[in-house]
């Protein structure tokens, strides 16, 4: 009977209904406002009329968007890989007989609170061409400074370096806990046939963390779509428009040209990506939430 | 219950501890230590850096006293005396910041509570499910409906205008944590209660909650860094009289002969306080941050 208790409602209604509010709301009103032509010139009040599909149709011939979608596809392709790959491999190293694996874990998971905005700046410093310490270490293992700033492959490698020193943790405390809910027995077991490590890494291991990498890396995917923070402050998108992610040019059309419906409809391409992404995501971790 | 969750979690495995090598053992410690280098040069380098004066950050000098001569000269610039604009960010990022957790944290425990304990028509793995994906939305999608409905009602660069954009976007992970908290939760306690006559609001407030305060804590947490640390909406919506102090960090001059060492102090005043919060959220990180899908 509990379980069915009128003041069930009680309890679910004011979260549900703050998000129908607040996120579906707004989604509907972004999607209207993709068929018009909505913007605001002169910053007083946006007014649009309808104009169908041509906001849509307009996407194909934006000579702006080949930069952005090279620099987000390369962003998220890159952090996907190379956290996937640290961090796994961390896992793997803490999850030996180390001594005070509270506290490195605590100092390893730093990262991830730190404001991107502020990670950009850090950028700056650490990346500055002439007096920045990465090309003060390569200039002293005898390499020449690489073009951080200037280059734009280099640049959004710098972007990305940051973007992987921000969430290696994230993969490294889920494929942690992963790893730590292996029985032991099945390498007790295992141990008797063989000594070598990296076999029983590629036939214990990892089919058993296989599925936790499987959500982790659909969870970074959806979030290498938002990055915009690391990019603006350090680069401001540049060289160029070397650095400007998808999310970063939506962001500029929208409110710093004020061209709203166009920029809303450039976001609900994005929207319609991260929806494939997650009935992804749902369908496989549907049984966790039984 | 939950300490002995916490011992499972941290519990040394011994997986190669057996016929471990020498070397191996020396990889392992030499990478262990590589590891926590690459984490914390950045934080070192910034802290150094915020010591220098602007002709001193261009130098790449490391030791205090003996490279550079350490000078107070940016903090007290940014924190001292007259930094009026310092004052006003950082107050507003603390009152955006704690209003949107108050927010989330209290309908993230109640809806949480509601889909742990009770059943729904529609099924309660949907509604999850439902929540979760606002974390999958691109921020983008909202933000230009948010800024022309918050414009009509007059809350463009106000604080309650940012506490419900932030409320909004920490709000999946407050349902979910506390969700799972409950679901892990035995539930024979409040089953007791109810025997004895208490109606749900009773149980919930007087044997729940008291319960539950490790896990709220933990979301709360978890909120406050994230709100904290938004800059996007800020960015448009609170221009001037309710900038948060990131938003502050970003308008540091960027063109040309920026000042390194004042724009460390700057970064680090933004990082402190949600990187020192986290220390407390350990045992939450792995949950909260997958949002529930994976186990920690």
């Amino acid at each position: 009977m509990y379980k069915k208790n009128r003041a069930r409602y009680f309890f679910l209604f004011p979260g549900v209904i703050w998000i129908l509010v607040f996120t579906i709301f707004p989604l509907i009103f972004s999607l209207y406002l993709s068929f018009t032509n909505a913007n605001m010139r002169n910053f007083t009040r946006a007014t649009w009329n309808f104009v169908g599909f041509d906001n849509y149709a307009s996407i194909s011939s934006d000579l702006r968007i080949g930069d952005t979608v090279n620099a987000t596809i390369f962003l998220s392709a890159g952090s996907l890989v190379s956290t996937l790959l640290l961090g796994t491999f961390m896992a793997w190293l803490f999850n030996h007989d180390i001594p005070g694996l509270r506290i490195f874990r605590s100092i390893l998971t730093m990262p991830l609170f730190a404001a991107p905005i502020a990670l950009g700046f850090m950028g700056l410093i650490l990346f500055n061409e002439t007096s920045g310490s990465i090309n003060t270490i390569i200039r002293g293992l005898g390499g020449g400074g690489v073009r951080w700033m200037t280059d734009p492959w280099s640049a959004r490698t710098a972007v990305l370096i940051l973007d992987t020193w921000q969430w290696t943790p994230f993969v490294f405390v889920i494929i942690l806990a992963a790893m730590q809910s292996i029985p032991e027995e099945l390498y007790e077991a295992a141990r008797l046939d063989t000594g070598s490590g990296w076999i029983m890494f590629r036939r214990i291991t990892f089919p058993l963390i296989a599925p936790a990498m499987g959500t982790v890396a659909l969870l970074r995917l959806v979030e290498t779509f938002k990055i915009l923070d690391i990019p603006l402050s350090m680069l401001g998108g540049g060289p160029g428009a070397a650095t400007q992610t998808y999310s970063y040019y939506v962001y500029l059309t929208g409110l710093r040209s004020f061209d709203m419906g166009y920029a809303s409809s450039l976001a609900y391409i994005l929207v319609i990506v991260s929806i494939i992404i997650s009935s992804i995501y749902f369908w496989r971790v549907r049984a966790r939430f039984e | 219950m939950a300490t002995t969750n916490k011992e499972a979690a941290l519990r040394p495995s011994h997986v190669t501890s057996i016929g471990q090598s020498r070397l191996t053992r020396i990889f392992i410690w030499a990478a262990v230590i590589a590891a926590v280098i690459w984490v914390l040069y950045p934080f070192i380098w910034a802290v150094i850096t915020s010591f220098k004066t602007q002709r001193e950050a261009l130098e790449p000098t490391i030791i205090p006293f003996l490279q550079f001569q350490p000078s107070l000269e940016n903090w007290s610039a940014e924190l001292g005396l007259g930094a009026r604009e310092t004052t006003l960010a950082l107050g507003n990022s603390i009152a955006i910041a704690v209003g949107a957790t108050i927010v989330a944290t209290v309908l993230g425990t109640l809806t949480g509570y509601a889909l742990a304990r009770f059943r729904f028509g529609i099924g309660n793995r949907n509604i999850v499910s439902w929540v979760l994906s606002q974390r999958f939305l691109p921020p983008v999608a909202t933000l230009i409906p948010f800024f022309l409905v918050l414009q009509r009602l007059q809350m463009i660069d106000t604080v309650p205008g940012l506490i419900v954009v932030n409320a909004t976007f920490t709000l999946p992970f407050a349902i979910l944590i506390m969700r799972d908290f409950f679901a892990d939760f035995p539930e024979e306690i409040e089953e007791a209660a109810l025997v004895d006559g208490a109606n749900p609001l009773q149980i919930f407030v007087r044997v729940a909650l008291p319960l539950a305060t490790p896990a709220i804590t933990a979301a709360a947490i978890i909120c406050f860094a994230f709100a904290w640390n938004e800059y996007l909406f800020a960015s448009v919506m609170a221009p001037k009289d309710a900038k948060p102090y990131t938003f502050l960090v970003a308008s540091t001059s960027t063109v040309r002969g920026v000042h390194f060492g004042y724009l460390a102090t700057r970064m680090l005043i933004a990082i402190t306080l949600p990187v020192v919060l986290s220390l407390f959220v350990q045992r939450y990180i792995v949950r909260g941050l997958s949002l529930g899908a994976v186990k920690g």
